[in-house]
């Protein structure tokens, strides 16, 4: 046996020698690059960067990024939680000005890493900082603010008077933001909204986010009641309400952090639109602060905003156009403000 | 699987030729030419081969890190590579070591975060840390148990059957994640326990680096299995029962406690990889973690020839890959799953060996053909 491991090991040897040989008279380009250049990497979460969802987004916001500073973006996607720290190293150690990291597991890893690599920027995106570390921002979004343009619109656009909302559990406080913003939106659009919102608070937290069946039922349930908005948030409990809307045909559905025209494509028929985290400017704009040298650490406030109406255009009314964009130039001037509570009383 | 090796007696020249041909020359030609096969692919979905390839090992061998890197990606795939190499070795497809691994690891995270606080006292490392250890051991075992005893007593295929328990296994990890085991601080949106107690932690080899001593212990536990299969009693009864059931039977060999000891021992060496995970790298479990390991183990034990010392080797390959693949898509962006594609091409070639065989014109040896037990064993 030992004669047989000798030749295997040695076979192995060869044939990694002969791969290097091969490999040598490449040019090594990219790591060769003027120590100028502006760099930004990006570690996806487990997952793609075409994704449709957070990491697509963030991948768009990198490039964004790359091409306003004249810089050059790359992109690692992981495979496997263990490797959080390593493809975070893998752009550390290149010296990399600006690390995006994608998504609320890879926080740990990336305060970590923002003190070992203490050259880079890093960009948490949807990180929420507990305390702010030196060289780590994180994108965090205003609830609140999508789900008040969500409420406006799905007052615009009830003809019954009567909208709802399914959403998860309010102890977490970013779903207690969309919900209330969106009862806050249609009460500001039309004063005698019925507005009624469901949180799933019956279950526990590992439920709460993954009962689709009960938010299907939930959002069929109301339009029985008169409902004709139906606003879904929270995992895939608040799939399922869109997917209850699709089934019943007879109401309008509203979607959460993503475009979900693309995500539940079940849906698309009855998809008004989705309250989006807009994280491609969000991300895009921080990498702009880094370059400019005015970054800062800490939570960053991105933007939120409306999705595209894709097949319900045709039925929105110019007047819930007005009205909308009347909410969206308020918030962004001030002077309309939600007047949501950061978290349950 | 195969038996060559082990039975061919080492006498003259030409049958140690043979031997070498069945157990090295095949998987490594295989993977040559896999690897050649997947340069083509490379080039055709517009990437540069050699660049990848340069980065694969230097992402896998350039440094000091990147070894450490390497040995880290090993580590579970060696224990879970074991797991399906010695059911193999008894006859048995453990299609299992999925759900075993994810299980193990569950029972290990919880010894670990969960049961100080349990018994309200922190317990000292030298108790906990076995604890954890084996804890995930035998969560692995019974899982395995389980498909081996419906066999042995029922005829309930194993196949059929650990493929269930992978389901059981990682939905019932899936709802502990999610729910009672979830990390209750109020940021975490994720599915994954609390960190374990220092206590249970496996420190790691050298400082600065991740390699850690689950790395060495996996070492030993394949010398060990080697040890076991053909040094001990109960180990030639295993590949007896291997061999020929029948035969094994009429030997005077328990076929049934054999079966389920076989199954039993691939599932604590399975629960052994999770539990290594957790206490020595990733100080907790959370959901995504191990994500087919238990599969590639399955292509590990293959192209290791089901040898323990083969299985070593073929997880080193697998793992160099896997940790390469980050550095390879660094420089060349193109997508990690490439890595998937080479490995399904060495599975292919080195279970279909005639096709290595045919570009290689390597005879095939004189001996007949090798005896799998299909579905009816």
């Amino acid at each position: 046996m030992k004669k047989n491991l000798f030749m295997l090991l040695s076979a192995l040897a060869i044939l990694s020698l002969a791969l290097a040989a091969c490999a040598t008279p490449a040019p090594v380009a990219p790591t060769a690059m003027p120590a100028k250049a502006f760099r930004i990497g990006l570690v996806t979460d487990v997952g793609k960067v075409d994704d449709k969802s957070f990491n697509q987004s963030a991948w768009e916001g990198a490039q964004c990024g790359a091409k306003e500073t004249g810089g050059t973006t790359k992109y690692i996607e992981t495979t496997d939680p263990k490797d959080y720290d390593k493809n975070i190293a893998q752009f550390g150690d290149e010296g990399y000005d600006v690390i995006v990291t994608v998504g609320f597991a890879l926080g740990e890893a990336t305060i970590k890493n923002a003190a070992k690599y203490t050259k880079a920027k890093f960009i948490g995106v949807d990180q929420f900082q507990e305390k702010p570390t030196a060289g780590v921002g994180g994108l965090i979004f205003p609830e609140d603010e999508a789900g008040f343009q969500a409420g406006v619109v799905a007052a615009m656009m009830s003809k019954t008077g009567q909208i709802g909302a399914v959403l998860g559990t309010d102890v977490v406080p970013p779903v207690w933001r969309f919900g209330e913003g969106y009862r806050a939106g249609a009460v500001w659009a039309k004063k005698d909204t019925k507005v009624n919102i469901v949180y799933h608070n019956d279950v526990g937290f590992d439920k709460t986010f993954t009962d689709p069946e009960w938010g299907k039922t939930t959002a069929l349930s109301m339009i029985d009641k008169g409902a004709d908005v139906i606003f879904g948030a929270g995992g895939k409990t608040g799939n399922g309400a869109l997917l209850g809307v699709a089934q019943s045909g007879k109401a309008l559905a509203i979607g959460v952090d993503t475009d979900q025209y693309l995500t539940v494509p079940e849906a698309k028929a009855v998809l008004l639109t989705s309250a989006m985290k807009l994280i491609v400017p969000g991300t895009c704009d921080m990498i702009k602060a880094v370059k400019a040298g005015t970054f800062k650490d800490g939570n960053i406030v991105g933007k939120v905003g409306l999705a595209p109406y894709h097949d319900t255009e045709s039925k929105v009314t110019a007047e819930a156009k007005a009205k909308l964009d009347e909410a969206m130039k308020g918030m962004a001037a001030g002077t309309l403000k939600t007047n949501v509570a950061p978290a349950k009383p | 699987m195969t038996s060559a090796e082990t039975s061919s007696p080492s006498g003259t020249a030409s049958t140690f030729w043979q031997a070498i041909t069945r157990t090295v020359l095949i998987p490594v030609l295989a993977v040559f030419t896999a690897l050649i096969i997947n340069a083509f692919i490379i080039r055709i979905s517009g990437g540069d081969p050699i660049l990848a390839y340069l980065g694969l090992w230097e992402g896998a061998f350039g440094s000091p890190k990147a070894i450490s890197e390497t040995l880290v990606w090993s580590t579970p795939y060696i224990y879970a590579g074991l797991a399906v190499a010695l059911a193999f070795k008894g006859g048995l497809f453990n299609i299992g070591a999925e759900g075993q691994l994810s299980f193990g690891a569950l029972v290990a995270a919880w010894i670990g975060f969960a049961l100080p606080k349990l018994l309200g006292t922190s317990l000292p490392w030298i108790v906990h840390l076995p604890l954890a250890l084996f804890g995930g051991i035998f969560a692995g075992a019974l899982w395995g148990a389980i498909p081996g005893w419906l066999k042995a007593r029922t005829g309930g295929h194993e196949v059929i059957n650990t493929i269930m328990m992978n389901y059981i296994a990682v939905l019932i990890t899936s709802f502990l994640l999610n729910g009672p085991f979830k990390d209750p601080n109020p940021f975490n949106v994720t599915a994954r326990t609390p960190s374990i107690a220092e206590s249970a932690r496996l420190t790691p080899l050298i400082e600065g680096f991740r390699v850690h001593w689950g790395t060495v212990l996996a070492l030993v536990v394949a010398f060990a299995v080697w040890w076991f299969l053909w040094k001990t009693t109960l180990g030639f009864e295993i590949r007896t029962v291997g061999a020929n059931p029948d035969a094994a039977k009429y030997a005077g060999i328990n076929v049934s406690r054999i079966i389920v000891l076989t199954m039993s021992l691939a599932g604590g060496l399975a629960g052994m990889a999770g539990a290594i995970e957790v206490i020595a790298l990733n100080y907790r479990q959370e959901l995504g973690f191990s994500v087919g390991y238990g599969f590639d183990a399955i292509a590990i034990a293959l192209l290791g020839r089901s040898h323990p010392f083969g299985v070593v080797l073929a997880a080193l390959l697998f793992g160099a890959m896997r940790s390469g693949a980050t550095r390879m898509q660094f420089l060349t962006q193109i997508p990690v799953d490439i890595i998937s594609v080479v490995q399904a091409l060495i599975l292919l070639l080195v279970a279909a060996e005639e096709i290595v065989r045919f570009i290689y014109r390597i005879k095939a040896p004189k001996e007949t053909v090798v005896l799998t037990r299909g579905w009816g064993g």
